[in-house]
This record gives C-alpha cells, sequence and structure tokens, in this order.
C-alpha cells in the first residue's frame, strides 16, 4: 500500500477509533497494531531505532499525564495516601482512579502521536503536498521552495557557523546567534531575488484576483459559519436534522467552492501516483471500517468504548466488533507492497 | 479602498469564528454531557480551524502574492525553518524557541497578512520536515499565523507615536514578543483541554460558570505550560532586544526590492 489515499483513510478509522474511546483494551490492541506497523515501515526506511523511540516518547507521556492527573485530582473512591490539605493544588486524597484515568490520557495522547508519526513515515513528503488543493497552489508554491531550500539553507548555516568559529567565536551564547542569521538571511534574500525573477520569466504568475475568487470567499466563510453553527447546535442538543443540515449544507458548499476555485488553475503533474491492487484493497477496507464505525456509534450500539475509572475502578467491558475496528492499525501489514 | 474593507472585515469574521471555536468550552457552559461530545470535541475544534485557515489563506493569496512574495516567503520560511533545527547548535533553555523572531518582523515589517502566512507557514514547513503533522498542526499554524498578523498593530502603534527608529520600537516589539510568548500556550492548549475533562480542580465542567472554567482553565495552565511558556517569552525579549535592529535593516533593505509593481502605461 503506497498511494494517497488508503493511508489517509487508515488515519481517518484510527483517529475516529482513538477520539471515542477510553477502554483500555481497546486502547492497548490499538497501539499494539500501531507499533507492528510502525515497525514495518521504519525498517523499510532502515530507521532501526524506531520502536525504542516512540516506546520511550508513549512510556514519558504515560506518566507525566499518570502524574498531573494524580497530583490535581482527588475523586476516586480507592485511596492510595494523603497530601496535607493545605498544599495548594496538590493536596488531598492520592487515589487509584485518578492514576487510572491520567494513564489512559497518556496512552490516547501517545497513540495520536504515533499514527501521525506513522502516516509520515508511510507518505512521502512530495505525496503529502500534492494533497494540498489546486486552489491553493501559490501557497503550495512556498512550501515546496521552503523545502526545496531548506537543506541548502542548513549547510549554508553550518558553513557560517564553522568560519565564526574559525573567528573565535564560541557559539555559545544568545547573541551568536546574530553572525549566524545576519549573513545568512542577506544571503539567501540574494537568491529569493534571483529565483523569483526566473519564476516570472518561465511564465509563472500568482492567481490573479476576480470577482468570482472574492464572491467565492465570501461564500467559503458563510459555508464554514453554517459548519460552525451546526457544531454549537449539536453541543446544545438540537433536533439532528437540524444539525444534519447545517454540515451537509456548510460542508457540500464549502467543498463545491473549493473546487470551483481549483479548476480556474491548470495543473501538469509531472509524476502520477501508481495504484496498486493493494492500495484499491486498502481504500475499499478502511472507507468502509470508517463508514460503518461512524454509523454504529451515531446509533449508540458500541456503549463498550466509553470507559470511566470514577468512582470505583471497574474492570473494561468489550464487544467483538470493536476488537476488529481496533484491529484495523494493523491492516496495512497484510496490505504490504513488495516495493 | 472597498476592497480593503472587505479584506478586513473576512479576516475580522474569520477571527471571531476561529476564536469562538477555541473558547468554545467557557462561552457554550450548556453543551452537552462531557462522555457523548467530548470524543468530537478536538476533531471538531481542529476542523474549524482549518476552515478558517482555507479562507484566510485563499484571501491572502488572492489580494497579495506575486512570484516575488512568494520566493521571498519560501525563503523567509527556510530560513525559520532551520532556526527551529539551530536551536541546538546553540544550547538554551527547555522551550527556548527562536521560531516567534523572524515571524513577528515580518508582520511588523510587511504587514499582517504577510505576517499570517509566514507564521502559519513556518509551522506548516517544519511539521512536514520534523514529521509533526497532526490534529495539533491547524492549531499551530493558525496561532502562529495571529502572531505574525497581529505584529501589525505595533507597527501602527510605532508609526502613531512616532517611535521609528527609537528604543521604544524595540520596547514594543520585545513587549509583545513576550506577550506572545505566553500567550502562544494559553491558545495551544485549548483545543485539547475539555477532552481531558476528569472532575479535578483544572478540568473543564460541563455547566460551570465562565469564571470557574477559567479560573479551571489557569490552574491547569500553571501546572503544565507556565515554566515553559515563561522560557519562550523570555527568548523572545532577548532575540527581540539584541537582533531586532539589524534584522529590520535588512528588511528594509529588501522591502523595496520584493514589493514593487510594474504596470503598462495607457499609451502604450
Amino acid at each position: 500500500m503506497t498511494a494517497s489515499l488508503p493511508w489517509i483513510l487508515w488515519l481517518a478509522a484510527n483517529l475516529a477509533l482513538l477520539l471515542s474511546t477510553r477502554n483500555p483494551i481497546y486502547l492497548l490492541l490499538n497501539l499494539t497494531g500501531l507499533f507492528l506497523t510502525g515497525n514495518m515501515l521504519a525498517q523499510k526506511r532502515t530507521q532501526t531505532s524506531w520502536v525504542q523511540q516512540n516506546l520511550r516518547f508513549l512510556l514519558t507521556m504515560i506518566l507525566l499525564s499518570t502524574l498531573i492527573n494524580t497530583l490535581f485530582s482527588h475523586t476516586g473512591a480507592t485511596v492510595l495516601f494523603s497530601l496535607p490539605e493545605t498544599w495548594p493544588l496538590v493536596g488531598g486524597d492520592i487515589t487509584l482512579e485518578s492514576m487510572v484515568y491520567g494513564a489512559i490520557n497518556g496512552v490516547i495522547i501517545g497513540a495520536l502521536y504515533l499514527t501521525f508519526n506513522i502516516l509520515n513515515l508511510a507518505l512521502s513528503i512530495k505525496q503529502i503536498i500534492r494533497l494540498i488543493p489546486r486552489a491553493f497552489y501559490p501557497a503550495a508554491m512556498i512550501v515546496t521552495v521552503a523545502l526545496t531550500f531548506f537543506p541548502s539553507i542548513q549547510e549554508r548555516a553550518r558553513e557560517i557557523k564553522e568560519a565564526q568559529m574559525i573567528r573565535g567565536s564560541k557559539m555559545k551564547k544568545v547573541t551568536d546567534w546574530l553572525p549566524i542569521l545576519i549573513p545568512l538571511l542577506v544571503t539567501s534574500l540574494e537568491r529569493a531575488f534571483l529565483l523569483s525573477e526566473s519564476m516570472t520569466s518561465r511564465g509563472f504568475h500568482a492567481h490573479q484576483e476576480s470577482r468570482h475568487s472574492r464572491l467565492a470567499i465570501v461564500g467559503l466563510t458563510l459555508a464554514a459559519f453554517c459548519i460552525f453553527s451546526g457544531w454549537v447546535f449539536t453541543m446544545y442538543d438540537y433536533p439532528k436534522w437540524v444539525t444534519f443540515c447545517l454540515f451537509g449544507v456548510g460542508g457540500s458548499f464549502f467543498l463545491i467552492l473549493l473546487i470551483l476555485l481549483g479548476r480556474q488553475t491548470r495543473v501538469t503533474h509531472f509524476h502520477q501516483e501508481s495504484w496498486h491492487i493493494k492500495d484499491i484493497l486498502g481504500t475499499v477496507l478502511f472507507s468502509s471500517s470508517l463508514i460503518v464505525f461512524i454509523a454504529l456509534r451515531l446509533s449508540n450500539q458500541l456503549e463498550s468504548l466509553s470507559y470511566s475509572p470514577y468512582m470505583a475502578l471497574s474492570p473494561p467491558t468489550f464487544q467483538w466488533g470493536c476488537l476488529l475496528f481496533c484491529a484495523s492499525s494493523l491492516f496495512p501489514i497484510f496490505l504490504k507492497s513488495n516495493d | 479602498m472597498k476592497h480593503h474593507y472587505g479584506s478586513n472585515l473576512i479576516n475580522l469574521l474569520v477571527f471571531i469564528l476561529g476564536f469562538l471555536s477555541l473558547v468554545a468550552p467557557f462561552v457554550l457552559p450548556q453543551a452537552r454531557s462531557q462522555l457523548s461530545s467530548g470524543a468530537s470535541f478536538p476533531i471538531m475544534v481542529s476542523l474549524i480551524l482549518v476552515l478558517c485557515l482555507v479562507i484566510i489563506l485563499l484571501e491572502i493569496q488572492t489580494s497579495s502574492l506575486d512570484s516575488k512574495m512568494i520566493a521571498f516567503l519560501g525563503m523567509l520560511i527556510a530560513i525559520n525553518a532551520g532556526l527551529r533545527f539551530l536551536e541546538n547548535a546553540i544550547p538554551g533553555p527547555a522551550g527556548f524557541s527562536p521560531v516567534f523572531f523572524l515571524i513577528i518582523l515580518t508582520g511588523y515589517f510587511f504587514g499582517s497578512q504577510i505576517g499570517f502566512l509566514t507564521g502559519a507557514m513556518t509551522m506548516f514547513v517544519s511539521g512536514l520536515i520534523t514529521g509533526g503533522v497532526g490534529t495539533w498542526l491547524p492549531g499551530q499554524m493558525i496561532t502562529a499565523g495571529w502572531v505574525g498578523q497581529s505584529a501589525a498593530l505595533i507597527s501602527w502603534l510605532v508609526k502613531n507615536l512616532k517611535l521609528q527608529g527609537k528604543t521604544g520600537e524595540i520596547i514594543l516589539l520585545a513587549a509583545f514578543g513576550a506577550g506572545w510568548g505566553l500567550l502562544y500556550g494559553v491558545v495551544m492548549n485549548l483545543w485539547f483541554w475539555p477532552y481531558l475533562a476528569s472532575n479535578t480542580s483544572q478540568s473543564w465542567v460541563q455547566g460551570a460558570a465562565f469564571i470557574e472554567n477559567v479560573q479551571h482553565y489557569s490552574a491547569y495552565y500553571l501546572a503544565t505550560s507556565v515554566v515553559w511558556d515563561i522560557t519562550r517569552a523570555v527568548a523572545n525579549v532577548l532575540m527581540m532586544s539584541l537582533m531586532a535592529r539589524p534584522v529590520l535593516k535588512i528588511l528594509a533593505r529588501f522591502k523595496n526590492r520584493f514589493r514593487f509593481t510594474h504596470s503598462a502605461g495607457r499609451n502604450l
């Protein structure tokens, strides 16, 4: 699986699960899948210490989150010990339940980070830039220029630093940044001027402002307000048809306007993304899994997703169907391409 | 001029939208129970921030970008992303980051739109380079964009107080950097904070009064982020007071070269 779309769908399916559950069984299963998938991709890129690095990060997150929640939350039935009430913020009972809640939060934050880390491993920077919609080609051009010149700017920064060190600068104080920054800025901006001249001479010009684009921006703002209102109405328990209408109208209006704006720009692709049978399989698998999950979640059939250790600690429940959704983080291993 | 007002109005509306979605936990206390709406909260906030970013980027790119500005911004952002790596070259305490220095100066010198673009794109590019693309990125992009955008206010202040080239200009910039050093952390914690609710004195309480939730958030901020943010604020003050003057001179030198326009005469 190498194409961008199945990976984006995999990400969406994983995010939907991670942000919907606090059940430790599901979280641990999902996390195991993430580590196995990440390990497979990291080995492909010869990053041998990926698992250790991320395991260290995950453990730090769990530890920090547990510590913060335990010290500041004094709710729960199982009191381990107490800190004097006179101590500001941390004074009170230290409970097992708040420790567990903190650890679960740490696992969720760690798993969210891991999911995006894996996406960054799976897709090349070129693929990610290509996901920027066509309407934003000037902004995408800025990103491309920045990424193209980033290595040479780093190289120049290193050269300037070495030159300054030869002149006796120790490079230890904040003021030592100045002799690096100033030459770097001057040379880079000179180069930017040459680049802009060569862009103009090759026929590049940014989007011309028209009445249509101005109207489209007003329309996009209205559509965004529609979606925002839908969200606020959801929180206030308005009838579902009202919120669905607002989300639907706002969302489709936003997408249509973006597509129309994108059509004003002609794009030539020099590198076509290749699709294999495993990419198609992945797209079908992850999109259907996402749709089924959202449908079941909206109809409240996945009760075991919610879990709270408060007031007294209780074992989490599980449903077989949910286990399948959790294992979706593992599926890219079975769709591995030998490329 | 009419177009200028329209552009400002859209920017203001989008700012209100983004800001409202971030402060929703405070201003919408009657929102329904945490268990059912909490899960979707960070995703919805990120989604609305993405929509805001889309609108502002389109607005800016249709009104202020030509090939010169694209090349200029591309280079400036590459330098800024590089500075994030240079952090490791010259050691500083945790949270010490030079990244806001150039964002603020660009917004101050080239105006709110270019400032916004520098901030947002710096976060995006450094996210791509470090593998830090995630749900947190829209929040980082829009907040860093606001840093650059609001720097134009300092420019207005300096012009009105006639402080150009005086020490007062640098003092204002340093104070602005210190303020955003702290505020950046305050804003960045907001999108995830209600999701972490767990009946503590620092978590969002459904249905609680505005003041009570603000107190809870303040306690959470003090406990988790304040040390980190103070270091960032100190870094901004240090860099502004030591380096702003020479960097402003360089930007002034390049401003006229990057901002000229040419148009064919009517009789040609």
